[in-house]
């Protein structure tokens, strides 16, 4: 018989994995994100059911409180994380500001008059 | 009347409908040569006052700051195929006689950028945030806030590049990546006008000014 907490998370893991499945069969997940979400899917599913390995890992580093290795590994990936998303905020930000540059010279708009009268119904068209 | 068909003068502007007009026709008195206006989503009739007074207005549709408007202005100028591009200021700080000097520093090969200083001018706490910054990036311009300035295809070419990007500032961030590129920069005093309208974007206040500080520390330290 399996004890009751190794059920609860192996059906979390479970349940993370699924979802995160979910959300990138819908497209609201880009698949590059997915595979982070899924390895923390797989991880919490076998420390679930092995939680002995915190211990096994712990004990050699001298940790007298082998969980709080698990702990301290969650808040580093964690950090992990908000650093690699800022670090894709920063490359969005570069992206989007050469869109913008590169848009604004597509719409050049000329001082003189006949091709302000051309550019503004031409743009009127444009979304 | 010098005839520069290979100049472009570029003004980022945002929100300056009272004096960008003058400006620009200032320009056009004095030398012949394509004026742009970079449009930093102006809510006031700035783009409409360029173009009555002949300049060539980009739009911008994202509010991009004064660095990404000129980088903007750059990179029309490299696909117009300009050989010099100057930038000036928009509210009128900046005398349209100076940009003959600062064109001829460049043309005659003396410098890759030639920034037009007036130190003079500005606040305490300006003239604090320039000691600042020379003392941590190690260059020794007088004038290091200056918009007013020359670029040769070279500088252009550097600067409208995906490196000079994401430089918020026209300031320390374009100085540092020149002397890392290796090319050369000059000032030239010229005479500055006190403004006409409004105040300086960046040293009226205590947040911004903070914030200005900081991102640029952060570069003198990160690029040296």
């Amino acid at each position: 018989m399996i004890a009751s907490y190794k059920w609860v998370s192996s059906i979390l893991g479970l349940l993370i994995a699924g979802v995160i499945l979910t959300l990138v069969r819908r497209d609201y997940l880009h698949t590059r994100y997915a595979i982070w979400w899924l390895c923390i899917a797989i991880g919490v599913l076998v420390l679930g059911v092995f939680p002995g390995l915190v211990d096994l890992v712990g004990s050699p580093f001298g940790v007298h409180y082998p969980p709080i290795l698990l702990v301290i590994l969650c808040l580093g990936l964690v950090l992990i994380k908000m650093l690699t998303m800022d670090l894709e905020r920063s490359r969005h930000e570069r992206e989007l500001r050469r869109l913008a540059q590169r848009l604004a010279l597509l719409e050049s708009l000329k001082g003189k008059e006949a091709d302000r009268i051309e550019k503004s119904t031409h743009q009127k068209q444009l979304f | 009347m010098e005839n520069h068909s290979s100049i472009v003068v570029l003004i980022p502007a945002r929100n300056e409908e009272s004096t960008v007009g003058d400006v620009v026709r200032k320009i056009y008195a004095e030398l012949h040569c394509e004026v742009v206006v970079i449009d930093d989503v102006s809510d006031d009739s700035t783009v409409e006052a360029a173009i009555s007074a002949g300049a060539t207005v980009l739009p911008l549709s994202v509010h991009l700051g004064a660095w990404g408007a000129i980088q903007t202005g750059l990179r029309y100028a490299l696909t117009e195929g300009c050989q010099i591009a100057v930038t000036m200021d928009a509210d009128g700080q900046h005398p349209a006689s100076g940009i003959h000097d600062l064109v001829a520093t460049v043309e005659s090969g003396q410098a890759d950028m030639v920034i037009g200083a007036c130190i003079q001018r500005g606040s305490r706490a300006r003239h604090v945030a320039w000691m600042i910054f020379r003392q941590i990036s190690g260059i020794s311009l007088e004038d290091l806030t200056s918009g007013f300035r020359a670029y040769n295809r070279t500088a252009m070419t550097l600067l409208a590049s995906r490196r000079a990007t994401l430089l918020d500032y026209q300031d320390m961030g374009v100085l540092i990546l020149l002397r890392r590129a290796g090319l050369r920069v000059v000032e030239r005093q010229v005479e500055m006008c006190p403004r006409k309208s409004g105040t300086s974007r960046i040293f009226d206040s205590w947040w911004v000014v903070f914030k200005y500080m900081l991102a640029s520390s952060i570069l003198c330290l990160a690029k040296r």
